[in-house]
């Protein structure tokens, strides 16, 4: 597997893993911010634990390591024990980290989705296009209990979570606007979320920045490389994040926004992926391309003047994408949003901050604990009478429509982007 | 090693932990010793806890209870391994009723918790510890937690009403306040574990106030801060909140921002609340006192976010701390309010002699104290330093005649403290009430009390000599140890409560000769008072002096009043007492100050002993500046049955059942 980090950026400057991880005092003021805590009462499953199990393991005071392979891959790298905790340990860092000392085995389907992110995207188009069709003809969900018995249940999982079947990709969506004209207002950074499951994400996304800030272009990116950082190889998210910086240097200096909490918040976290001396060329260059990413929330954010109010149409709520909160920090821009387009019919949700349980491929390797967290979501939802839920990252677009669809079907997930363009259309017209 | 196989099959399945990873998070709390538990076990009822505590007493297996296991004195640690009972899961609020201002919660509810439920009906849970956002009622009511608030509203054992428990040998028992006899639910408050697992808490809710207000003062010196707490006090006005912080501290929150505290060496923010134009007066009058007292500044908050700016400070003081090193010692001492100048003093020249900084902040009304000292416990060196200076820091608030701990507890890394603060026959006492309820020290053992032979105070310590009994006192003393080996004793005060004549052959102990008021201490408004003194002459004597106390004004002497408990409120105040027992000893229960976690809380269980136990020589009290509501008449009350625990309990103070001839 991959070699560690070694060395991670914290709140208090750049520090050694086991500084980092020595800087958790015990108080425990986290633990109650812990989906899996709260949903377990396990201290093994709450930030505090894995930060002592991490730091046990690089003392050598555990008899067998792979005893922490539970606590360790049960973590959803929320991140909101780092919004709690007043040092600010990274225990989402630190827990990657631990995985890769450990070589914790990711999930075969996981790794090989990760594979083909960084080698053929392509190919992975391709195979998503069989799947979608496989989907629509209804074959896939005759295939499930075959899956079950073959030993494939995440796969199963997963064709269960994923309810969506676009039949155009986003690149393919996009084709159309594009040709309608580009300009240097912006640069669009297509996540792979909207680029392979969510198209219309992508598509309302690049109509509200048009409306909103004049023509952009397409970044023609690669994967951010979150999926190789959490479940692959370092090497392969330092590879993308090369190719990506490469691009976006040859671009000009645009402002970089991608719709997809989860990368953009990954975007912005490049620099850590060069502290090693032999990459001191690329830290600065990591650096000025941070500064220039910006999560599509934040844009709409900065222009609620610029907001229609849209028709009502049921109670509206927003569920923070962890990302977003404790990865950016945005916690009041697209409330100012959701309150602008939505008005009266806004009503927040209480524990809106808690994880809905998505977490990347967390919710197809643990099943049962990411639904234990997603029924709490979803009864908060449910408890404000929401008939849309909004949000910003793409598993929590795919976790929410699972957990709408199972307990609470009166209600619609949708990305701030496509309610925001709805708006705007509304208003001024497609 | 203890083998907990046979455990697993009276368990739920899947609730026993053992893997490997599991015994190390279950090692450690919020302090820094470690011991690894055998296993742990997820309790979701009470029933859980009763299997596991059953098996554990018929296996002579150690358990130790936990909340969320943030305790700051090393009480969660399974010393000698056993079982660790996670009461995290236990987390229901059972029920809420805004009428009766009760809430019934399991130990596992997070006090923030409690207090958004009881919020919604307008009302709230007064102890707040810093740990609220965290913190479980079941962890709070074992270490008597208290909090900013605590000033004004107590507390948690002024708030705990009653309590389900598991005791040591797995029977399931109830306790309320109202129980006749003495009453056990102030016995297992604060008692850290030791004594039982509470699961469930009935607590009392208190109305919200109409009006919060929040002042922000500079002073020149710690002396000029507390001058100005101590003229508050004196005034007649109970602030909410009456909270201090020295310039280090301030210096180190406002680092990188500006949050507008004046640059003082001292800051005092206080908060006062109640019924509007009554906070608005307090609040001038308060405003009007800190410049009397010297302040260079005096700041009122506006609006509700301002008054959250003038906390922000506050709160964020150990938050920031945090960030300046891995692990931050978080000591907790007592004093007698106007000796905060003095032990300040003390604690800056122990930490220059141990080359480490204190960051100070103090809940000043209470004198209260928390030295914060930063370091790293990967450097052992340091650490042996900080662990030194804070040990003798404590040393200075027992010379000082205060107590090793207000809210935190004593658990492991105070117990050889304890031999300090108490005399040995004290401590032999807290062990004997130990032994009668856990005779095989199951009950997260060795915690507390000094192992023997374990006394070792710093260089140079000086423990206060308990003051001189009074002459009468001294009689009964001598009377009781030349009593006719065996013959029963009677306790007689005015005879108000129980006129039978004293039977034959029983020796009398008449407590009427002991009438002096000991200690009126109107600087810290704490009151120390021999027993036999006559209950109106006290009040006329007090209130002669613009002092009051919260005891009903009835006839008979304040010794017979305490014993017979007519009055649940009696106990509210009490912080000490010095009791006679049958062997001759006298024993010193509580202190003189009035925030004290320190043993177990001895004093209020003797209230309603019925002169049982022993003679309550002296009792001391907290004082007001301002009349307060009591009782005019009280109904005559009769000696109540006593219940099995109690009982038990007896047998620690009198073995041979001398004073309780007709109970047993």
């Amino acid at each position: 597997m991959t070699e560690p980090l070694g060395r991670l950026l914290t709140d208090l400057g750049e520090r050694a893993v086991y500084d980092a991880v020595s800087q958790c005092s015990r108080c425990g003021y986290c633990e109650q911010a812990c989906p899996t805590y709260a949903a377990t009462g396990r201290e093994s499953y709450s930030p505090r634990g894995r930060n002592q199990l991490i730091r046990l393991m690089i003392e050598g005071k555990l008899d067998d390591p792979k005893a922490v392979d539970e606590a360790l891959s049960t973590c959803l790298l929320c991140g909101a024990c780092r919004t709690a905790c007043y040092a600010k340990v990274s225990v989402p860092d630190l827990v990657l980290e631990a995985r890769r000392a450990l070589r914790v085995e990711t999930h075969w389907l996981v790794k090989r989705v990760t594979r083909m992110l960084v080698e053929s995207p392509a190919s992975l188009a391709v195979l998503l296009k069989i799947g979608y069709l496989l989907k629509r003809s209804g074959l896939s969900r005759l295939g499930r209990p075959l899956l079950r018995t073959v030993g494939l249940p995440a796969l199963a999982a997963m064709d269960e979570g994923v309810a969506e079947v676009p039949s155009r990709l986003l690149d393919e969506e996009l084709e159309g606007l594009r040709a309608e004209g580009e300009g240097n207002n912006w640069n669009y950074f297509a996540p792979c979320g909207p680029r392979y499951l969510f198209p219309r994400v992508g598509v309302a996304t690049w109509k509200a920045l048009t409306k909103l800030k004049g023509l952009g272009r397409h970044a023609d990116n690669s994967c951010c490389g979150l999926f190789s950082y959490n479940y692959g190889e370092l090497a392969d998210a330092r590879a993308l994040a090369k190719r990506n910086i490469e691009k976006a240097e040859s671009a000009g200096d645009e402002p970089i926004i991608g719709d997809c909490s989860s990368c953009v918040a990954f975007l912005k976290s490049y620099p850590q992926l060069f502290l090693m001396p032999s990459d001191a060329e690329w830290r600065p260059r990591a650096e000025r391309f941070a500064a220039r990413v910006k999560d599509v929330v934040e844009v709409y954010g900065e222009a609620v003047k610029d907001l229609p109010l849209g028709a009502a149409e049921g109670t509206v709520t927003y569920h923070d994408s962890c990302r977003a909160l404790h990865g950016q920090g945005l916690q009041d821009q697209p409330r100012r949003t959701a309150k602008a387009v939505a008005g009266q019919s806004y009503r927040e949700m209480p524990d809106a901050d808690i994880c809905c349980g998505g977490a990347g491929a967390f919710s197809f390797v643990h099943e049962g604990l990411s639904d234990e967290v997603l029924r709490r979501k979803v009864g908060n939802a449910a408890s404000v009478q929401s008939s849309t839920i909004l949000t910003s990252s793409t598993s929590c677009l795919i976790q929410l429509a699972r957990g709408l669809r199972k307990y609470y079907p009166d209600a619609k997930v949708l990305h701030l982007s496509e309610f925001v363009a709805r708006s705007l259309e509304e208003r001024h017209g497609p | 090693m203890f083998a907990l196989a046979g455990l697993r099959e009276v368990v739920a399945p899947g609730s026993l932990l053992t893997s490997a990873a599991d015994l190390a998070v279950y090692s450690y709390d919020g302090a820094l010793s470690r011991a690894r538990p055998d296993g742990v076990l997820v309790a979701r009822s009470a029933s859980d806890v009763r299997r596991a505590v059953s098996w554990c007493a018929a296996n002579q297996v150690p358990f130790v209870a936990r909340g969320a296991g943030t305790n700051l004195s090393g009480g969660c640690v399974p010393l000698r391994g056993g079982l660790v009972i996670s009461l995290a899961r236990m987390n229901r609020i059972l029920s809420l009723d805004a009428a009766a201002r009760v809430a019934c919660v399991e130990p596992g509810v997070v006090n923030l918790a409690l207090q958004c439920e009881a919020e919604k009906v307008g009302l709230f849970y007064a102890p707040d510890p810093a740990s609220l956002r965290v913190s479980t009622i079941g962890g709070n009511a074992a270490e008597n937690a208290g909090g900013p608030r605590c000033l004004k509203y107590g507390v948690t054992t002024n708030h705990v009403l009653a309590v389900e428990a598991v005791m040591p040998d797995g029977a399931a028992a109830r306790f309320a306040q109202e129980d006749g006899g003495p009453e056990m639910t102030s016995l297992l408050i604060g008692s850290e574990g030791t004594l039982g697992v509470l699961t469930k808490i009935w607590v009392k809710l208190t109305p919200l106030p109409e009006e919060t207000r929040t002042l922000l003062a500079g002073f020149k010196s710690i002396d000029a801060a507390v001058e100005c707490v101590s003229a508050v006090i004196a005034a007649g006005i109970l602030p909410r909140c009456l909270e201090a912080m020295d310039r280090p501290t301030v210096e180190s929150v406002e680092a990188g921002r500006d949050l507008g505290y004046p640059k003082d060496p001292a800051i005092l923010l206080i908060e006062i609340d109640g019924a509007r134009a009554a906070a608005a007066r307090e609040t001038a009058a308060v405003e009007r006192l800190c410049r009397q007292a010297g302040a260079s500044s005096v700041r009122a908050a506006a609006d509700p976010v301002e008054r959250e700016r003038l906390w922000e400070g506050r709160r964020g003081a150990y938050a920031a701390l945090a960030r300046l090193a891995p692990n931050v010692l978080v000591e907790d001492g007592v004093v007698p309010r106007d000796q905060l100048p003095e032990v300040v003093r003390r604690i800056q020249a122990t930490a220059a002699k141990h080359r480490v900084k204190a960051y100070l902040l103090f809940h000043a009304g209470d004198g209260n104290i928390h030295p914060n000292i930063i370091y790293d416990e990967r450097d052992a060196e340091l650490t042996a330093r900080v662990m030194a200076a804070g040990h003798e820091m404590l040393q200075a608030c027992v010379e000082l005649g205060g107590s090793l701990s207000g809210e935190h507890g004593i658990g492991l890394d105070k117990r050889d403290a304890m031999a300090w603060l108490f005399t040995s026959q004290t401590l032999a006492l807290f062990r004997r009430v130990k032994d009668a309820l856990d005779p095989g020290h199951i009950a997260n053992p060795d915690k507390l009390f000094p192992e023997p032979g374990d006394f070792r105070p710093g260089p140079g310590f000086i423990r206060p000599e308990p003051p001189p009994l009074g002459e009468h006192a001294g009689l009964l003393v001598e009377k009781v140890k030349s009593a006719p080996a065996g013959a029963p004793f009677r306790v007689r005060g005015a005879s108000t409560r129980l006129p039978d004549a004293t039977a034959q052959g029983a020796v009398e102990l008449l407590t009427t000769g002991m009438s002096r008021i000991l200690d009126l201490d109107r600087r810290n408004y704490t009151l120390t008072v021999e027993s036999g003194i006559s209950l109106h002459g006290l009040h006329r004597e007090l209130e002669s002096q613009g002092c009051h106390l919260r005891l009903p004004k009835v006839g008979g002497t304040l010794g017979g009043l305490l014993a017979a408990r007519p009055w649940p409120s009696i106990r509210e105040d009490i912080l000490g007492m010095r009791l006679l027992l049958a062997s001759g000893e006298v024993v010193e229960l509580g202190g003189k100050v009035v925030k004290n976690v320190a043993g177990y809380d001895l004093s209020r269980f003797v209230l309603g002993s019925w002169g049982r136990l022993g003679v309550i020589l002296e009792a001391t009290f907290k004082l007001y500046a301002f009349p307060l509501d009591v009782p005019h008449s009280l109904p005559a009350a009769k000696p109540p049955e006593w219940n099995a625990w109690s009982r038990k309990v007896r047998d620690a103070f009198d073995p041979d059942g001398r004073f309780s001839p007709r109970l047993s």
